[in-house]
């Protein structure tokens, strides 16, 4: 007897019903009380807050904890803090997560297998720090202490001065402070126009007409949630003016998505374009006399420089249209003020230095430079400490691939991932004899280390924060313990300041701190100019309940270009592999969710949907419908992507917002470790990254790598959240 | 025959189901045990009821948060290190500190999270605690005497007019 409809239905409904009924069933609740009362009064139910600083990205924004019964529950933003007044990305938010990780580091540990094996024993603090101490007394009694290697993030404020006080005693110049996505071409620019190598802010909340070259700002650009904020305040907040924004860049991001106009400029192009403007501006007489004059430009000479940038020769090699150009090139120097930002894609790219300075020199060139609605220098001196460069990076794999060597210490950076296999880094990191990882988690580098002290999370931690840009005024964030260390860990600086006092003698004398607690107070006091120690003890608790020192916005700085400054020509791009073998441009962008990938162990993080391909959970390539109709491609068809340099497998969204010779991948996944949610979730693109340099400016050309792809089969596993026809409908496309 | 035997049996069946989710409609929300058995036998009667301990001295939040929280084990221990060391229940309690864990007592007033609920708020109105507890220095072990549903809530709302706005309690 077959089922009939009728009978189908009903036992469907009974079922249903059957399964209700036992959803009303409660499990039993548990009522746990303290084993003893907090300290500090805490009342169960009732939340108290308390600022801190976030440092999941180095914008540094201000954040502000929920606890109750002593646990953290929820960030949001400091509406204090100048950086994010209020707000918090998703990054920020997840935090958290941070904290709670189930994979987290929960003592420290020495390895007892193979190097990268995964077999680990627990020891103690003590047993701990004297391994770190023995290392360094043995390096430092056979006189080798320049053997000494450090990898950081860019630190700065008191863990800067540590690391390097703590370095430069212990007599080690190897303090390597290198990520690959980094500021460095930016300011290599402005240290060539203006003399000063820090970032401005740029005043997107009172311009009129936004033009930026792949720059990101909405996603991982600099100060995401700042300039996310000023964007909106520009559209919105102004009675009568609807600030414009236009966005030259070969993919269009989230950022691209909310311009007027989208121009799709052709890879290693974007300086040509700027540069084509730029003569368009001079050749119409639409350039700001006074600021020209001020600068002491001279426009004819000028002109003729920028004779091979005529706009038809400037169309054909952007593969813009010629109108284009020209109106966009108008109404960018008569809309005032304006303001022309350079980006990832552009700065990555073996003529990277010299398209951010033709963008620049579009500011210059409108007068754009200092005034409201443009781009404003910090007061005072530039605020930034020297970070190192690649051409540090460089020297440093010299020295580990020739043994020099010793011991290596790593901190908050995960350089086994997040480092393109072009620079050989983790078979040259293996090299190092003995490792001492400080990481919370075990990221891909902790998995190759000897030695884990883990650090507290950052919710758990003191510390300062000064972000990296957006700034007019000198800020510091403050990062206090919101909650108790959860597991056995230690903060890093008070494991280095253990280490000085161990060490003795200069080391000690450099680093006389009782805890790094002691160090934070005595520096904040200082920047306080607070003489007597009745007055800081109130002034310190104010600062950490506002969350940090934040100077009254001062006037900016007058930023002129050097002396005998004049527009240089963008050289040809240079890209790795021919274009007959390897047909499209790679473009890997930061992810507006994982980032680099230092985020990817957190879930609420990998369930989030990229912005554009609402993708969760995994990599992929976007590419444009024209070229996968091309190839046989399919939504979610799994394709082999090749370069010079490596292979990786990733299934396809078909994405029409890209030009048709451009593949992208968004970077952040494929760690081999870094806890359950991370380890072996998609791919690290970073594979395919050629060594591509530009030699003039010991510069990387992330960008410049071209790649084939081949269909493998339809089983990409694919997750996206809408109907591959959803986002965009193929017959209005005429494809 | 095979037609009326059909619809007869989807008669009882329509009236079976009708009956079982009146039933359900009717009956208490939270259908826990409401004196479930506890980690450790704490006689409220004993506490209570014979030694008169007031009921904020244990449950010290009751004014200032909207949970009245239950007393810390280190609490329980400072009477304990000297009252009744020797009895079974209180050698629990005291192994219970020495492994420095606390004692996962089983809830027996929950409710719904869509309900916000202020203990504060109705100890500083005036309601007594026995109001919703019921009698509970007579009792040897914990039991809901209240339903703990909307009506009940509503009925003493309205009798002590209080505000019967949606918002109040569901925020």
């Amino acid at each position: 007897m077959g089922l009939k409809r009728r009978e189908f239905l009903q036992w469907t409904g009974m079922a249903a019903a059957g399964s209700m009924l036992s959803a009303c069933g409660k499990g039993t609740e548990k009522l746990i009380p303290f084993l003893i009362p907090p300290e500090d009064g805490a009342i169960p139910g009732d939340a108290n807050y308390f600022a801190s600083t976030c440092r999941q990205c180095p914008a540094g924004c201000g954040i502000l904890v929920r606890i109750a019964e002593g646990r953290a529950k929820k960030i949001e933003g400091n509406p204090l803090h100048p950086i994010n007044r209020g707000r918090l990305c998703a990054r920020g938010q997840a935090a958290l997560q941070d904290l709670y990780h189930p994979d987290r580091i929960r003592q420290p540990m020495k390895r007892t297998g193979e190097k990268g094996s995964g077999a680990w024993t627990p020891i103690t603090w003590d047993e701990g720090i004297e391994l770190f101490l023995g290392q360094l007394n043995a390096l430092k009694e056979q006189g080798k202490a320049d053997r000494l290697l450090m990898m950081t993030p860019r630190l700065q404020g008191t863990h800067s001065e540590l690391v390097r006080t703590f370095m430069s005693a212990y007599g080690s110049r190897h303090l390597l402070s290198y990520e690959m996505v980094n500021t460095e071409c930016y300011e290599q620019a402005n240290r060539t126009l203006f003399g000063r190598g820090d970032l401005p802010d740029y005043d997107l909340e009172n311009t009129q007409y936004l033009l930026s070259f792949g720059a990101d700002f909405l996603e991982t650009y600099l100060s995401p949630v700042r300039y996310g904020n000023a964007f909106g305040k520009m559209r919105q907040a102004r009675q009568t003016i609807r600030g414009a924004f236009t966005y030259a860049g070969g993919r269009m991001s989230m950022t691209a998505a909310s311009a007027d106009r989208w121009l799709p400029v052709k890879t290693g192009e974007e300086g040509t374009l700027a540069l084509g403007m730029a003569r368009r501006i001079l050749e119409k007489g639409l350039y700001d006399r006074k600021a020209v004059q001020e600068m002491k430009g001279n426009p004819e000479e000028w002109l003729k420089k920028l004779s091979g940038y005529e706009l038809n020769r400037v169309a054909e090699k952007t593969g813009l249209r010629a109108e284009e150009i020209a109106s966009t090139a108008h109404d960018f120097a008569t809309t005032q003020p304006s303001l022309a930002l350079a980006g990832d894609t552009v700065a990555f790219q073996s003529n990277g230095k010299d398209a951010v300075q033709a963008v620049q020199f579009l500011n210059l060139l409108v007068g754009n430079m200092g005034k409201t609605g443009g781009i404003l220098f910090p007061s005072g001196p530039s605020v930034q400490e020297g970070a190192t460069g690649y051409a540090d990076l460089q020297s440093a794999m010299d020295g580990m691939e020739k043994e020099t060597f010793q011991l290596g210490l790593v901190y908050r950076t995960n350089p086994v991932h997040g480092l393109p296999s072009a620079t050989r880094f983790r078979e040259a990191f293996q090299k190092i004899p003995y490792v001492i990882s400080f990481s919370s988690i075990m990221d891909d580098t902790a998995a190759y280390a000897d030695l884990i002290l883990p650090d507290h999370t950052d919710l758990e931690s003191w510390g300062d924060v000064i972000p990296w840009a957006g700034v007019r005024s000198p800020v510091r964030g403050l990062l206090q313990p919101v909650v108790r260390p959860v597991f056995d860990t230690r903060s890093f600086p008070d494991v280095i300041l253990a280490a000085a006092k161990g060490l003795g003698g200069e080391v000690g004398k450099a680093l006389p701190y009782k805890s790094y607690l002691h160090m934070l107070k005595e520096s904040v006091q200082k920047s306080l100019n607070e003489s007597s120690d009745a007055a800081f003890k109130k002034s310190w608790v104010e600062v950490l309940q506002r969350g940090g020192l934040y100077d009254k916005e001062k006037a900016a700085s007058v930023v002129a270009p050097a002396q005998g400054f004049s527009p240089v020509s963008v050289k040809e791009p240079r890209f790795q592999g021919n274009e007959e073998e390897y047909p499209f441009h790679l473009v890997l962008f930061a992810s507006p969710v994982l980032n680099d990938g230092r985020n990817a162990h957190l879930p609420w993080l990998q369930e989030l949907a990229d912005p554009m391909t609402t993708a969760v959970w995994g990599t992929w390539m976007e590419m444009n419908p024209v070229t996968a109709k091309s190839l046989g491609i399919q939504q979610g068809d799994l394709v082999l992507v090749e370069s010079t340099q490596g292979s990786v497998r990733v299934p396809v969204v078909i994405f029409p917002a890209i030009r048709p010779d451009l593949v992208a991948i968004p970077m952040g996944q494929g760690h081999l470790g870094m806890g359950r949610y991370a380890e072996n979730v998609g791919v690290n693109p970073l594979d395919l990254l050629a060594g591509v340099l530009d030699e003039e400016n010991q510069l990387p050309a992330w960008g410049a790598t071209r790649v084939r792809v081949k269909r493998i089969s339809d089983k990409g596993d694919l997750v996206v959240m809408g109907h591959p026809e959803g986002s965009y409908r193929g017959e209005l496309l005429e494809i | 025959m095979r037609a009326a035997l059909i619809v007869i049996i989807l008669i009882v069946l329509g009236g079976a189901g009708a009956a079982g989710l009146l039933v359900i409609y009717n009956l208490p929300l939270n259908m826990g045990d409401t004196s479930p058995v506890q980690p450790i036998h704490f006689s409220h009667q004993i506490h209570a009821g014979e030694n008169g301990i007031h009921c904020l001295y244990c449950h010290s939040y009751a004014e200032v948060s909207r949970s009245a929280g239950v007393p810390d084990v280190e609490t329980c221990r400072n009477c304990h290190i000297i009252i009744g060391r020797d009895k079974p229940e209180v050698k629990k309690l005291m192994n219970y500190w020495k492994e420095k864990e606390t004692i996962p007592w089983v809830k027996v007033h929950d409710l719904p999270d869509h309900v916000y609920f202020p203990h504060k708020m109705h100890v500083r109105a005036g309601v007594e605690c026995t109001n919703c507890h019921g009698d509970v220095a007579s009792m040897d072990r914990i039991k809901r005497v209240s339903s703990l549903k909307m009506g009940w809530c509503m009925s003493c709302h309205k009798e002590k007019a209080a505000s019967i706005d949606c918002w109040t309690c569901h925020i």
